[in-house]
């Protein structure tokens, strides 16, 4: 069964309908690709979907559980990672702990036991690092592993918060905007990388407005428009797709 | 034991210090509607206003109005002072470290000012005599209707101030948007500036109506202010209205809730209505879905 | 261009490093931020131990030793709040409330019910805890100032109800006659020996909060204040850490306050007032947020800044007023991270250089 299946999302927001009834499936280590204009209510779904927000109506499942009303860190422990559109550097801490933070759930401590030091903590903290630095040299970036993570430039800070989502070893991703701000070359390497992941059996969803990207790696696209699902399918027949087409070119306030 | 019997004497005393509660949590939106800044020294410039007109009158023997106005250009001058002093040089600085510079600047104020006018609690003589007037049962003090009619009036002076000048609108566009603001020649730092000054007199106008029925001493305005800013939360974050019924609606709540519980906890009852409203609906009374709303 | 800039900057070098060079042995520095660095016991932190332990027998003015009885108190409190203030990022002006609990716990139980002082230090910070924990849950929903805020009336109201119940608290007069601190019969009854006691549990509370701090805790506390966004795509339970700290800060002031009790042999409700929630987190932001040393350098300092102060009697409020502004004016990381942070970078640039003049870059 699909990893991940959106069932009839609603979302209002004071009377606007940012999403109406859309439904969507991801099938496990495939790249899905979310477009449509500005406005269209993708990144709205990725908050519905990771649960920052709640749906008005519909059913989210994650791995055949109804995620829909879990809070977002509960969604993160099954295995659900994200980026944001505004990159959430964490400039208060070196680039490796900010990988590092992603593993919060994998290593032990609590408020006591972290207090107290046992050597187990001890163990995999150490763990912990070598990890993370690991993690970093896949991204390319273990040269900077100790500077302050606000001294990096934006693109690869990009690449750091997918460090982050990385570390929390999750089966699913949701990419908001990655290549955003990042350079032809920058964009060439995260589109490879991404690809490498999926080859782990990573799943991806990425909202993504560089079409040029987005149609070269991702297995399937879906296309939204004024919060309504307008297509879905393989890249090479969307690109095709009259309505697609369509919304794309007309002007700011297009009508159907 | 309830005594509802009091409740009618209670009320004009409570819509009494229920306006100088508002005209205090209207010096703080006027800031907060220039720059998001909270000063906690707000309640200083109502002491000062009536400790200064005191020092005025009864030390250099000036004419009553003249020490009042006097007192209020001086308070004035103490706001613009605290900006250049206090507020511009951490214009950058995080709230928390204004929160602070403001509770510095308040001690600093309270306390200087007890240093050159003394501690004791001073009275000033009520504008239009002490006799109570006697209204449908309840006997109001003459001095109360005074400060109900310059809330009133300031309130509208404020209105009229956002609203119908160039002024005024200067200033609310210059919170909204400063960077629009700026491009259009309107510098925050002085709308900000003058923000301080504009809730400093009216902080002194305050305390010059409030001092004739409560005494003000050097440290009353610390705990005035921080009623006065419970007023402006509870009325509705970041409006004039929310602040003068924030402030009637507190002033009201707490004199009346001296027919129910022992008087010593008067002062809890602030704040205990101030965590009530932060937990139940911290946009306040009238507040909107938007925590900074700045509309009326 | 670029070589010109090098020849300006060797000379200001040297003005800044000598002088800062002599500091790096005293201060502590900002790597301190970094859980990275597993290295517990650095040089310098064997020197602070040293002087810490030898400090009083060599300057054994009693007064110097009472000023630092008091430090160490506010040092502990002033830490319990870093972490919640300086490390979770939120803001609480209502501490002094959490001393006054563990206080009165302490003075109630040695005085009325005849517990050992022992006893009454870990039900101090346990009633502090769960005040906290009661408080926090609603209350640390909100942010910014309307947290400030609600700390604030949190604080106003725990002195409302001391000063009101007098049966329980002795009211606005307190209670009196609490027995001297002792562990299994030893009396720490003079000074010198509350020095000792209260930089020892300063010492223990230190070590846990280090070892918090470098674990994922830490990071998750930090997470926490730079964004809560990202805290909960890692699974990070922004609320339950929020809780969590804000507990431990209680708990901290709750055994403070214990020893204070022991110490003042009082306890009453002007201790406890806004003026000290403010001075805490006074103390937090000078010495340096972010920072396990910086609030134990805050309360020093501050503390003995009021203690000259106290010198200058009917002046001491108004400066105490001026002297934290300008305080905040120029030093808004605090003292010990920006010194720290400066010294950080400015020998770094100087190793470097002395490298490339050496031709090995």
């Amino acid at each position: 069964m699909s990893i991940l299946i959106v069932e009839e999302i609603t979302k209002e927001y004071d009377g606007l309908r940012a999403l109406d009834r859309v439904s969507v499936k991801v099938e496990k280590g495939t790249i899905k690709g979310l477009i449509g204009p500005n406005g269209a209510g993708k990144s709205t779904l990725f908050h519905l979907i990771s649960g920052i927000e709640r749906p008005d109506s519909g059913t989210i499942y994650f791995k055949g559980k109804d995620i829909t009303s879990l809070s977002s860190h509960e969604i993160s422990s099954l295995g659900l990672s994200r980026t944001f559109q505004t990159v959430q550097t964490l400039e208060n801490m070196t680039v490796v702990e900010n990988i590092m933070v992603g593993m919060y759930l994998r290593l032990k401590g609590d408020f006591i036991s972290s207090g107290l030091w046992f050597p187990w903590i001890s163990r995999r903290e150490k763990e912990a690092l070598k990890e993370a630095k690991e993690i970093l040299e896949f991204l390319g970036l273990l040269g900077r592993w100790k500077s302050p993570a606000s001294q990096l430039p934006i693109g690869k800070q990009k690449l750091l918060e997918l460090g982050r989502a990385l570390a929390l070893k999750p089966e699913f991703i949701l990419l908001d905007e990655p290549a955003s701000g990042l350079t032809p070359a920058e964009v060439e390497q995260l589109s490879e990388r991404i690809c490498e992941l999926k080859k782990n059996g990573i799943t991806f969803f990425i909202v993504e407005h560089l079409m040029g990207m987005v149609m070269e790696i991702a297995d399937d696209v879906v296309v939204l428009d004024h919060g309504k699902l307008i297509a879905e399918g393989p890249p090479i027949l969307v690109e095709k797709d009259p309505q697609v087409i369509a919304i794309y070119l007309k002007g700011k306030r297009g009508n159907a | 034991m309830t005594s509802w019997s009091l409740i009618p004497q209670l009320l004009p005393s409570g819509i009494t210090i229920g306006a100088i509660y508002a005209l205090v949590a209207l010096g703080f939106v006027t800031i907060i509607r220039a720059s998001q800044i909270i000063n906690f020294a707000q309640g200083e410039f109502v002491m000062l206003g009536g400790v200064i007109t005191f020092f005025l009158l009864k030390g250099l023997n000036f004419p009553y109005p003249v020490a009042a106005l006097v007192a209020i250009v001086i308070v004035m001058m103490v706001g613009f002072f605290l900006y250049v002093t206090v507020i511009y040089p951490l214009r950058k600085a995080s709230i928390l470290i204004l929160l602070i510079a403001t509770l510095g600047a308040s001690i600093f104020l309270s306390n200087t000012s007890g240093l050159l006018f003394g501690t004791l609690p001073k009275a000033l003589p009520p504008f239009s005599g002490e006799r109570p007037l006697h209204i449908g049962g309840i006997s109001i003090v003459p001095q109360s209707l005074w400060v109900l009619g310059t809330s009133f009036l300031l309130l509208f002076f404020l209105f009229f101030l956002s609203h119908r000048t160039l002024l005024g609108k200067a200033m609310e566009a210059s919170s909204t948007d400063s960077l629009g603001a700026d491009l259009l020649g309107i510098s925050r730092n002085l709308m900000v500036f003058l923000a301080f000054g504009v809730s400093a007199g009216i902080g002194a106008i305050a305390g010059i109506l409030i001092t004739p029925i409560f005494f003000t001493s050097y440290n009353s305005g610390t705990l005035l202010g921080l009623k006065g800013f419970i007023a402006a939360v509870l009325g509705g974050w970041g409006k004039n209205s929310g602040a003068i019924i924030g402030g009637f609606v507190l002033g009201i709540v707490e004199s009346l809730s001296i027919a129910f519980i022992p008087s010593g906890y008067k002062d809890g009852v602030a704040f205990a209505a101030l965590l009530l409203i932060l937990y139940l609906r911290p946009k306040g009374i009238l507040g909107s879905p938007f925590i900074d709303s700045r509309r009326w | 261009m670029v070589d010109s800039n090098q020849k300006d900057f060797r000379k200001r070098d040297l003005f800044y490093v000598v002088p800062l060079w002599f500091l790096a042995l005293i201060v502590p520095d900002a790597d301190d931020l970094y859980s990275y660095r597993r290295k517990e016991f650095k040089k310098r932190e064997i020197y602070y131990l040293g002087a810490l332990f030898v400090l009083p027998l060599i300057w054994s003015d009693p007064h110097f030793h009472h000023l630092m009885v008091l430090a160490g108190i506010y040092a502990i409190l002033a830490l319990g709040l870093s972490l919640f203030l300086g490390y979770a990022g939120q803001i609480s002006l209502g501490h002094a409330a959490f001393f006054g609990i563990g206080a009165y716990t302490t003075a109630i139980l040695t005085t009325r019910y005849a517990f050992p002082t022992f006893v009454a230090f870990w039900a101090s910070a346990v009633t502090a805890a769960c005040a906290a924990y009661l408080i926090g849950k609603p209350i640390l929903k909100l942010k910014g100032y309307f947290l400030a805020l609600a700390t604030l009336g949190f604080g106003e109201i725990f002195l409302v109800i001391i000063r009101e119940s007098t049966g329980l608290t002795g009211g606005v007069i307190g209670i009196f006659g609490i027995p001297w601190f002792s562990i299994a019969g030893f009396p720490f009854d003079t000074y010198l020996k509350q020095y000792y006691l209260t930089w020892g549990v300063l010492l223990g509370l230190f070590l846990y909060s280090k070892n918090l701090v470098r674990s994922k805790m830490g990071r998750a506390f930090l997470t926490v204040a730079a964004s809560e966004d990202a805290a909960s795509t890692v699974g990070i339970n922004a609320a339950k850490i929020k809780i969590g700290v804000f507990v431990i800060g209680a708990a901290f002031a709750g055994f403070a306050g214990s020893l204070f009790a022991c110490i003042m042999s009082t306890a009453n409700p002007e201790a406890f007032s806004l003026n000290l929630s403010i001075l805490i987190v006074m103390m937090v932001i000078l010495g340096g947020m972010g920072n396990l040393y910086g609030p134990i350098f805050g309360a020093i300092l501050l503390t003995w800044l009021i203690d000259i102060l106290g010198k200058y009697q009917t002046w001491s409020l108004p400066i105490y007023g001026v002297i934290l502004i300008l305080l905040l004016i120029f030093f808004p990381d605090g003292i010990g991270t920006r010194l720290g942070m400066r010294l950080i970078y400015l020998i770094s640039y100087w190793k470097k250089k002395k490298r490339r003049d050496r031709g090995k870059l």
